[in-house]
C-alpha cells in the first residue's frame, strides 16, 4: 500500500511527545498532510508520564490532553502508533518512508476503549508507563488518557500448548486464565475468573470429574496439569464471602426456577447478574440439589457449597426451601406468575434392582441414602454392607457406610475393574479406606430373617459382546451361585427424574422420561418453558449440569428481552499436540510432574465427615500451576478471556504487522529522551536499596492516575515519608558516565519536592546538588518559594555513599558540604535520583534516517549556530530531547522551529 | 437569518449504552421511554455505541427520517466526543450548532454506580434540560477571514532577521521593521559567539546581506511602529515615518526586538574605576585586538538574582566563560578568574566548553550573596579579595582589569509593543507569552507571535529555534489564506448596554471596544478577535452581554427543566 496523497506536501514526524505532537499540529496548521509515527500505543510520550509540570504546576496531563486530542482529530494528521519507521529512501521533497504498524491484536475501528477486556484478562504484567511499578494486564490501554484511546495486546510468543482444557470442559472456563492467577497469587481474581462460567468454583474444585485434565496437553509430555485440584485454592486460600455483589439495573421480569441443583441455581445466578428477578423453587429442605444431598460432605463440605450458594443469594435470588411444585405450587400458577420458567429439577429417584427380596428391611436405594444421611436423618446401617454398582454414587455410599460404622463394606459390581464408571481416585481413596470390591459379580437374591436381611446370593459375570452403552455385556455363569453374609445392601445403579409437574405444564418428555428441549437453546416445546441439567441428560456430572443452567439462562435472557434465542457458537473438539509439537514443547518446557494433594490419614479420616482431599498451599499451587504450558509464556497467554468480554468484538487473534509506504517530502525526528540506567552508579544502591528511587518513579507514585493513586509511599514499609532527599547530577556532569547537564533535573527535582509536601504537607525535602540550574522564566522565584512555602532545603554536596538503617529502613547520606568542608550525615526516609536522561533514537534509527549523532547520542546538526534544527541530512529536522537537553518550553519552541524549517524546506526555501 | 423551519423544533435523541458503560448502570430503555414523551422530541432511540459507524449513521438517519432540525446525543464527554457528533449532524445537512451534548457517563453511571435507580433518574433529567436547551439552539456560523499574505516581523536583529527569512523563503511578503540604521542588533557589538567561537560579524553579516537581497523582504531602517490596528488576517500597520512605503497591511506579526544587558550603577566602582567594564565593553575590546590584561578577574551575576532583580538571565554565564576562554587562548600567560554563584552551563555544549575553559587553565572561584567580593585598589582596581571555600579563608586576586558580568534586561521597546499591540508584559518587563510551558512563542491574542530575548533572556542558537517557531506559527494562516473565528461569541445588547466599560478592560483578548452611537457610549464585540471565554457576560453590570449557544434564555430553560 502506498500513500502519496499530496505527496510533496506531506511531512513525517517521528515521536509523539509533545514535541513531536507540537511539530504535527503547526505543521497540520500550515495546510499540510502530517504522519505521526509513534512507537508507542499512544501518543503523549515523557510528559504524559509526568504528575505536574514546573515552574508553574500545572497538570501534565491537563494541559497536554487537549494538544493530544487535537492532534487525533486533526483532519491533516495521521497518527500511526505502534509504528516504527523501517526504511528511509529518497532526498528532500521526495522521501519514500517504510513504516511497519506493529500488530495490536484489536481492530481499532472497532475497539471503544471501554476496557472490559482489560479488566477481564488474566495476565498480569508490570507496567512500563508507571516505569514498572505498578502493574497492567496482556491486554491494556497504554494509560488512562490514550489517545487514540484503543487497547493493544501484548503478544510476544504463541502458547505452546492447545488449550484443550478449555475446550474439554463444559462450561469452557477458562483454564490458563486462572491457573495464570493461581500462579501468581491472585486468588480473588481467578475465584472471579472461574465464577464467570461456573458460579461453583470451590465446590466444583473438589467434585469435578475434570475433563480438562484428560484433555490437558501438558498429560502428552509429563503429567497432566492438576487442574480440578488448583480450581479449589482460590477458595481455600481466599474468602469467599469478600466477593463484592455487583449493582445491576433491574429490568423487571421474574423468572421462576424449579430445583436449586447446580443447573437451576447456575441459571438463576446468571438471569439475577442480567438484572432479572428470580425466585427458586426447591422441595428438599435444603438448596444444593446433588450438592448437597447427593455427595457426602467428606468430598464437598457443606460450608463450602453454603459460601457459594449464599452469595448466589446476595445477588438477590431467593431460594423457597421445602416447597415441591406441583404438591405445595400449582404449575399452572408459576405460569400465570412468571415471565419465564426453568426446570432443572435434576434425577433423584433411585432404581429398583428387580432382584427377589429387594423389599426386606436392610436393602437400601443408594441415593436416598446419601440423601438422608446428608439431610441428617435417621439411617440405620449395620456392620456388613455390600454396595450393589460401579458408578461415583456406589463409590460415595461405600464411603459413607465405612464412616457411620459399618465394619465390612464391599462393593459389588457386575463388570471388570475397567468398566466401573467412577473416578479412578475415587476407586483408589475407598480401597485405601479398606473398601473390598467384588467384581464381575451380581446379586441375585436377597434372604432375610425375622424380616432383616442376612444373607446376599450373588452370581459370577463374564464379559460378552458389547451393548448399547459400548461396553460389553455382561453375562452369568452358570453354577458360579454364592452367598455373602451381609445385613445392608445398598443399591446404586442410578437415577431417574420426577416429572410429574412438568406435565402438567405441557412440557413433552422423551422415553427415557426426560425432558424433550432444542438442545442449542434449552428451550422445550412450551413457550417461556426451558429446562436443563440432570432432567435432560439423564443423570451426568456437576459441571455438565451448570454449562446447562447457563446455556438456558442466555436463552431465557434473549426471550424475556424480546431478541431472538440465538445458538450458542459450537465449542470445537479438544486438540491434541502432534508429535512433533510434544517434541518441541519438550525442548522448551523442563519435564516436571504434579504436585500431590495431601490427604487426610486414613485411619482417621474415617472416623468422621471431615474433608479427606487437604487442599494446596499457596507455594504447592504456585508450583503446580506453574506447570500449565500457556502459563509459562510471556506477555498474551492467548486464552481469549478479552475475546469473549468484547461487546463490538475487536480483538484479532491473528493480526499481522502490516508496512505501508509513504512519501513525504521533509521528515521531523522528535524521539524524545530515554532514561538512563542508574543502578550502575553503586554508590547510591539504585535496585538494591527498595527506599531509593528514580525521579520518574517519583512521579508516577504521585501521579493521581498512577499506581497508588498519588499516595507516595515508600516500598520498604508503605509508610508516607516525611522526609524525603533528592540527589542531583546522578550519572550526569560525571566522567565515568554522562559528560553533560541533562538540563531539567534541577528544576525536576525542585518541583518533586513541592508536590510531596503538598501531598502531604509539613514534608521537609533536602536536594544535593552542585550547582542549582534555573535558567528559565520564574524559575528562580520557583526556587525561592520552594524554599519559602515548602519545606526545601538547598545542600550543595555531592554524598558519596548511602546506607540503610536496618532499625527502620531509613537511608543514611554521607556527602560532603562543600560549603563548609565537612563530611556530614543525613539520615532520610527516602532518596530520590535524578537520573541523567538520554536521547531516545537508537543507532539503527539514525542509520535508516541517514543522519548522524554525536558521541553522547544526541543528533548531529549541520551548524549549532545557523542552522540549529538542520540534521546531517538535508531535509530531516530534529527537536526536543533527541537534537539537545531541554525542558518541555524549550522543546515545543524547537518542535515549532523544526516544523518551519520543514515548511521552509518542502516549499523551495533552503 | 431566522430559518422559519427552525422555530417549530424536531428533536431527535439518542441515547448511548456505550457498551455496559453506562448500560450497566442507568435503565437506557426507560430513559429512552421518557426522553420520547418530551416536548418536541419526535425521534429517541438508543445504540450500543453512539460514537460506532452504526451509532454515527443512525443519527444521520434519524436526521433524515424524522426531519429532526435538533440533536441530542446522550452519552460520555463533550471533550473527546463533541467533535463527532457535530460533525455526524453536518454531514447530515443540520447546522452543528444545532446540536447539544448530555453528559451521562461522568455524571451518571459513573459517579452512581451503587445508586443504578438514582443514575437513571437523573439520566432523565439531565435529557430533559439538554432537549429544553436544544428546543432553543439556534445555527451559527464561523465567520471566515480573509488573511493577507504578508507578515510584521519587528526587530532586525539575528533573530528577526531569520524569521523573516523563513517567511520569505515560503512565499510570502515580510516588513522587516528595524529601529536602527543597520541590521544585526546587539551581536553586532559581539565578538564571538559559543559554542564554537565564531566571529559574530561572520554570522550577522552575510545574514544581513540574504535578507536585503530576498525579494520577499522589504526592510525598513530607522523606523519604529507607530500604531497597529485590526485583527489577525488584517493588521493595518503604519510605521513612524511618512508615506505609502510606512502604510501596509499584514496578516500576522512576529516580535522580535531582543534585549539590552544592564549597565552596572556603580557596583564594584564600576564608573569610578577605569579597568572595571562589562563583559559587552570587554567583547569590544577584544573586538578590536586590544589586550584584554594580564590579571582578568570577572565577576557574575552582577545584578541578577538579586532581590530587586531575582531571575537568572540565562546567557551570562557562558558570556563570561567564552571571553575567559579568548583570552587564555590568546595569551596563556593571563590569569582570567571567574567569580561566579551557580554556574549556568545546561546541556551538553556549555558543560563540555566550560570543561575545557578549566583544561585552559581559566579558575573558578565560587561566591555567595552573602559574602560578596571586594574590590581593592586606589583610584583603579589593584586586587579583588574573595572567600574562597574549599580553602575556607579569603584569598586576594591581582586585577587589571575586572569584568561584571551584568544579566540582559528587559528592551525600553517593550513597553511600546506592549502598547502599540496590545500585549501584555510580564512582571520583570518582559513580553509575555500565552503559555509558559506550551505556547512560548505565542500571545494570547490571534495572529502575533514572539521570539528572542524580548521574551527572554535566550543565546543566539535558541533565538534562532524560536525564530523559526515565531514563523512557523505565523505562517500557518498566511498559507491557509484565511481564519476561522470562533462562533460561540459574545453579543451585546445595545439599548441594554451603559458603556462603562467594565468589559473593555476585563476581555483577556482585547476583542471589546467602547464605542460611541451619537450620544451614547457602547461597547462593541469585535467577533472575529472574541474567544467566547464569557467573562465579559459575566461582569456586565446591565446585563447586556450573551454568549452565543449559552444565552440567559437557554441556560434559564435548563434550569426550569431542572426543577419542572
Amino acid at each position: 500500500m502506498s500513500k502519496s496523497e499530496n505527496g510533496r506536501k506531506a511531512v513525517l514526524v517521528i515521536g509523539g511527545g509533545i514535541a513531536g505532537i507540537q511539530a504535527s499540529l503547526d505543521l497540520a496548521n500550515m495546510g499540510f498532510k502530517v504522519y505521526l509515527v509513534e512507537k508507542s500505543p499512544s501518543i503523549g510520550g515523557r510528559m504524559a508520564q509526568l504528575d505536574k509540570t514546573f515552574p508553574t504546576n500545572d497538570c501534565a496531563m491537563c494541559i497536554l490532553a487537549p494538544k493530544m486530542i487535537e492532534a487525533n482529530s486533526h483532519h491533516n494528521i495521521e497518527l500511526l502508533t505502534c509504528s516504527e519507521v523501517e526504511k528511509v529512501s529518497g532526498e528532500i521533497g521526495k522521501f519514500k518512508v517504510k513504516i511497519r504498524r506493529k500488530a495490536s491484536f484489536v481492530d481499532w475501528e472497532k475497539c471503544t476503549g471501554c476496557g472490559l477486556c482489560v479488566e477481564g484478562c488474566p495476565v498480569i504484567v508490570p507496567n512500563e508507563f508507571d516505569q514498572g511499578i505498578g502493574s497492567r494486564k496482556a491486554i491494556y490501554l497504554y494509560f488512562a488518557q490514550a489517545v487514540p484511546k484503543k487497547c493493544v495486546i501484548d503478544k510476544r510468543e504463541d502458547r505452546p500448548c492447545k488449550a484443550a482444557c478449555m475446550d474439554a470442559c463444559p462450561a469452557h472456563t477458562n483454564v490458563p486464565g486462572y491457573i495464570k492467577l493461581i500462579a501468581e497469587g491472585q486468588y480473588k481474581a481467578a475465584y472471579k475468573l472461574i465464577r464467570e462460567t461456573n458460579p461453583f468454583p470451590a465446590s466444583v474444585g473438589r467434585v469435578c470429574y475434570a475433563p480438562c485434565q484428560e484433555a490437558c496437553n501438558r498429560g502428552q509430555m509429563d503429567e497432566p496439569l492438576c487442574i480440578r485440584d488448583l480450581k479449589r485454592v482460590p477458595g481455600d486460600q481466599w474468602n469467599i464471602e469478600e466477593l463484592e455483589v455487583p449493582v445491576v439495573a433491574k429490568t423487571g421480569k421474574k423468572v421462576a426456577i424449579v430445583g436449586a441443583g447446580p443447573a437451576g441455581l447456575s441459571a438463576a445466578n446468571d438471569l439475577a447478574l442480567k438484572g432479572h428477578s428470580v425466585t427458586v423453587f426447591e422441595a428438599l429442605p435444603e438448596p444444593g440439589g446433588m450438592l448437597r444431598v447427593g455427595i457426602p460432605e467428606y468430598r464437598l463440605p457443606r460450608k463450602v457449597l453454603g459460601q457459594e450458594i449464599g452469595y448466589i443469594q446476595k445477588l438477590g435470588v431467593e431460594i423457597k426451601t421445602g416447597v415441591r411444585v406441583g404438591k405445595d405450587v400449582a404449575p399452572a400458577k408459576l405460569k400465570k406468575d412468571y415471565d419465564a420458567i426453568f426446570v432443572g429439577i435434576g434425577a433423584h429417584g433411585g432404581m429398583k434392582l428387580g432382584v427377589e427380596g429387594e423389599d426386606i428391611s436392610g436393602v437400601m436405594e443408594g441415593i436416598e441414602f446419601l440423601r438422608d444421611v446428608s439431610l441428617g436423618r435417621k439411617v440405620n446401617v449395620g456392620k456388613k454392607v455390600a454396595v450393589i454398582g460401579g458408578g461415583n454414587t456406589a463409590i460415595d455410599c461405600a464411603r459413607t457406610a465405612k464412616r457411620l460404622g459399618a465394619k465390612e463394606v464391599t462393593i459389588v459390581y457386575r463388570r471388570s475393574r475397567a468398566e466401573m464408571p467412577a473416578s479412578k481416585e475415587e476407586v483408589t481413596a475407598a480401597e485405601h479406606e479398606g473398601i473390598k470390591i467384588e467384581l464381575l459379580t451380581t446379586p441375585t437374591r436377597f434372604f432375610g430373617e425375622s424380616k432383616k436381611l442376612v444373607r446376599m446370593e450373588c452370581v459370577r459375570m463374564k464379559l460378552g459382546e458389547p451393548d448399547a452403552s459400548g461396553r460389553p455385556r455382561p453375562i452369568p455363569v452358570k453354577g458360579s451361585e454364592f452367598a455373602i453374609a451381609v445385613d445392608t445392601v445398598i443399591a446404586a445403579l442410578g437415577q431417574v427424574s420426577e416429572t410429574d409437574f412438568v406435565k402438567e405444564l405441557g412440557v413433552s418428555l422423551s422415553k427415557r422420561g426426560t425432558v424433550e428441549v432444542d438442545v442449542k437453546t434449552g428451550a422445550t416445546n412450551v413457550e417461556g418453558v426451558f429446562a436443563g441439567g440432570d432432567v435432560v441428560t439423564g443423570p451426568a456430572f456437576v459441571i455438565d449440569a451448570v454449562a446447562e443452567g447457563k446455556k438456558a439462562a442466555r436463552s431465557i435472557h434473549q426471550y424475556l428481552m424480546g431478541q431472538p434465542i440465538g445458538d450458542e457458537e459450537p465449542g470445537k473438539e479438544p486438540d491434541k499436540l502432534s508429535e512433533e509439537e510434544v517434541e518441541e514443547v519438550k525442548a522448551r518446557v523442563p519435564a516436571r510432574n504434579k504436585v500431590e494433594m495431601r490427604e487426610e490419614p486414613v485411619d482417621e479420616r474415617t472416623e468422621d465427615f471431615r474433608e479427606v482431599a487437604l487442599g494446596y498451599s499457596p507455594e504447592e499451587a504456585t508450583e503446580e500451576a506453574m506447570r500449565c504450558l500457556a502459563g509459562c509464556i510471556e506477555g498474551c497467554i492467548q486464552c481469549h478471556e478479552c475475546e469473549r468480554r468484547c461487546e463490538p468484538k475487536a480483538i484479532v487473534y491473528d493480526m499481522k504487522d502490516e508496512t505501508i509506504t509513504l512519501d513525504v517530502g521533509a521528515i521531523v525526528v522528535a524521539s524524545g529522551l530515554g532514561l538512563y540506567d542508574v543502578s550502575s552508579l553503586t554508590e547510591y544502591g539504585y535496585g538494591r536499596i527498595q527506599n531509593v528511587i528514580t525521579a520518574m518513579e517519583f512521579e508516577r507514585l504521585t501521579a493521581a492516575s498512577g499506581p497508588t493513586m498519588g499516595v507516595l509511599r515508600r516500598a520498604s514499609d508503605g509508610r508516607i515519608p516525611e522526609n524525603i532527599a533528592f540527589i542531583q547530577c546522578v550519572g550526569s556532569r560525571d566522567f565515568r558516565n554522562k559528560n553533560y547537564c541533562s538540563s531539567v533535573c534541577c528544576m525536576h527535582a525542585t518541583k518533586e519536592a513541592m508536590l510531596a509536601f503538598e501531598h502531604h504537607p509539613g514534608t521537609k525535602s533536602a536536594i544535593f546538588y552542585m550547582d542549582m540550574r534555573a535558567v528559565g522564566k520564574r524559575f528562580q522565584e520557583y526556587i525561592a518559594r520552594a524554599k519559602k512555602e515548602y519545606n526545601v532545603t538547598y545542600i550543595r554536596g555531592r554524598p558519596g555513599r548511602i546506607e540503610v538503617n536496618p532499625e527502620n529502613g531509613n537511608l543514611v547520606i554521607w556527602y560532603e558540604e562543600t560549603v563548609s568542608g565537612e563530611v556530614k550525615c543525613f539520615e532520610t526516609e527516602l532518596v530520590v535520583l535524578a537520573q541523567a536522561m538520554v536521547p531516545q533514537i537508537t543507532k539503527e534509527l539514525a542509520r535508516i534516517l541517514g543522519i548522524e549523532l554525536d558521541e553522547d547520542g544526541f543528533v548531529k546538526v549541520r551548524d549549532k549556530l545557523v542552522q540549529p534544527l538542520d540534521t546531517t541530512r538535508p531535509g530531516i529536522f530534529a527537536c526536543g530531547y533527541v537534537h539537545s537537553p531541554r525542558d518541555i518550553p524549550d522543546s515545543v519552541t524547537q518542535a515549532s522551529g523544526a516544523a518551519g524549517r520543514a515548511a521552509e524546506a518542502i516549499t523551495g526555501g533552503k | 437569518m431566522e430559518d422559519k423551519s427552525l422555530s417549530h423544533p424536531r428533536i431527535g435523541v439518542f441515547v448511548c449504552h456505550c457498551g455496559i458503560n453506562i448500560g450497566a448502570y442507568v435503565k437506557v430503555p426507560d430513559v429512552v421511554e421518557y426522553a420520547k414523551q418530551l416536548p418536541n422530541v419526535v425521534h429517541a432511540e438508543r445504540n450500543l455505541f453512539t460514537c460506532s459507524e452504526e451509532g454515527i449513521s443512525a443519527i444521520k438517519k434519524g436526521i433524515k427520517e424524522h426531519n429532526l432540525n435538533r440533536v441530542v446525543v446522550a452519552s460520555c464527554t463533550p471533550r473527546t466526543h463533541e467533535p463527532l457528533f457535530r460533525a455526524a449532524c453536518e454531514e447530515a445537512g443540520l447546522n452543528k450548532y444545532l446540536f447539544e451534548f448530555v453528559n451521562i457517563r461522568d455524571q451518571c453511571s459513573w459517579v452512581h454506580m451503587r445508586e443504578p435507580e438514582k443514575a437513571t433518574e437523573k439520566a432523565s433529567d439531565l435529557i430533559r434540560m439538554g432537549v429544553a436547551k436544544a428546543r432553543l439552539l439556534q445555527p451559527l456560523e464561523e465567520i471566515e477571514m480573509k488573511v493577507a499574505p504578508a507578515a510584521l516581523v519587528i526587530g532586525g536583529g539575528v533573530v528577526g532577521m531569520e524569521a523573516a527569512l523563513n517567511l520569505a523563503n515560503q512565499g510570502f511578503d515580510v516588513h522587516l521593521v528595524e529601529k536602527e540604521s543597520e541590521l544585526g542588533g546587539l551581536l553586532r557589538s559581539v565578538n564571538k559567539l559559543f559554542p564554537a567561537n565564531q566571529e559574530a560579524v561572520k554570522l550577522v553579516k552575510p545574514l544581513a546581506e540574504k535578507v536585503k537581497k530576498h525579494l520577499k523582504i522589504k526592510t525598513h531602517l530607522s523606523s519604529k511602529v507607530k500604531q497597529v490596528t485590526g485583527f489577525i488576517g488584517s493588521f493595518n500597520v503604519t510605521l513612524d515615518g511618512k508615506g505609502k512605503d510606512n502604510e501596509f497591511t499584514v496578516g500576522t506579526i512576529v516580535v522580535a526586538v531582543g534585549a539590552e544587558p544592564l549597565r552596572p550603577t556603580g557596583q564594584y566602582s564600576y564608573g569610578k574605576m577605569p579597568n572595571v567594564i562589562t563583559q559587552l565593553e570587554l567583547e569590544e575590546r577584544m573586538k578590536k585586538g586590544e589586550a584584554a590584561g594580564q590579571n582578568v578577574v570577572m565577576i557574575n551575576c552582577v545584578g541578577a538574582r538579586i532581590p530587586e532583580r531575582t531571575y537568572c538571565s540565562r546567557i551570562c554565564c557562558m558570556t563570561a566563560i567564552k571571553n575567559a576562554f579568548l583570552i587564555k587562548e590568546s595569551n596563556p600567560k593571563a590569569k582570567v578568574w571567574i567569580l561566579h554563584r551557580d554556574l549556568m552551563t545546561y546541556g551538553v555544549d556549555f558543560e563540555n566548553y566550560y570543561r575545557k575553559a578549566m583544561e585552559l587553565g581559566v579558575r573558578f572561584i565560587r561566591y555567595s550573596l552573602e559574602r560578596l567580593p571586594e574590590v581593592i585598589g586606589n583610584g583603579k582596581v589593584e586586587k579583588v579579595r574573595v572567600y574562597h571555600e574549599l580553602l575556607r579563608r579569603e584569598i586576594e586576586l591581582a586585577c587589571d582589569t575586572l569584568v561584571l558580568t551584568t544579566p540582559l534586561v528587559p528592551a525600553a521597546d517593550n513597553q511600546d509593543i506592549s502598547k502599540v499591540l496590545k500585549v501584555s508584559l510580564d512582571e520583570f518587563g518582559f513580553l509575555l507569552e500565552a503559555h509558559l510551558k506550551l505556547r512560548p512563542v505565542e500571545f494570547a491574542m490571534d495572529g502575533i507571535y514572539i521570539c528572542g530575548s524580548a521574551r527572554w533572556p535566550t543565546d543566539v542558537t535558541e533565538g534562532i529555534s524560536q525564530a523559526y517557531a515565531a514563523a512557523s506559527k505565523a505562517a500557518g494562516p498566511l498559507r491557509m489564506g484565511f481564519v476561522k473565528a470562533e462562533a460561540i461569541n459574545a453579543f451585546v445588547n445595545e439599548d441594554e448596554c451603559s458603556g462603562c466599560g467594565v468589559c473593555e478592560v476585563l476581555c483577556p483578548y482585547q476583542a471589546i471596544e467602547i464605542q460611541s452611537r451619537g450620544e451614547k457610549r457602547v461597547s462593541h464585540i469585535n467577533e472575529a478577535v472574541c474567544k467566547g471565554c464569557g467573562t465579559c457576560g459575566a461582569a456586565c453590570p446591565s446585563g447586556a452581554i450573551s454568549m452565543h449557544h449559552f444565552t440567559d434564555e437557554q441556560i434559564l430553560a435548563q434550569v426550569e427543566a431542572l426543577f419542572s
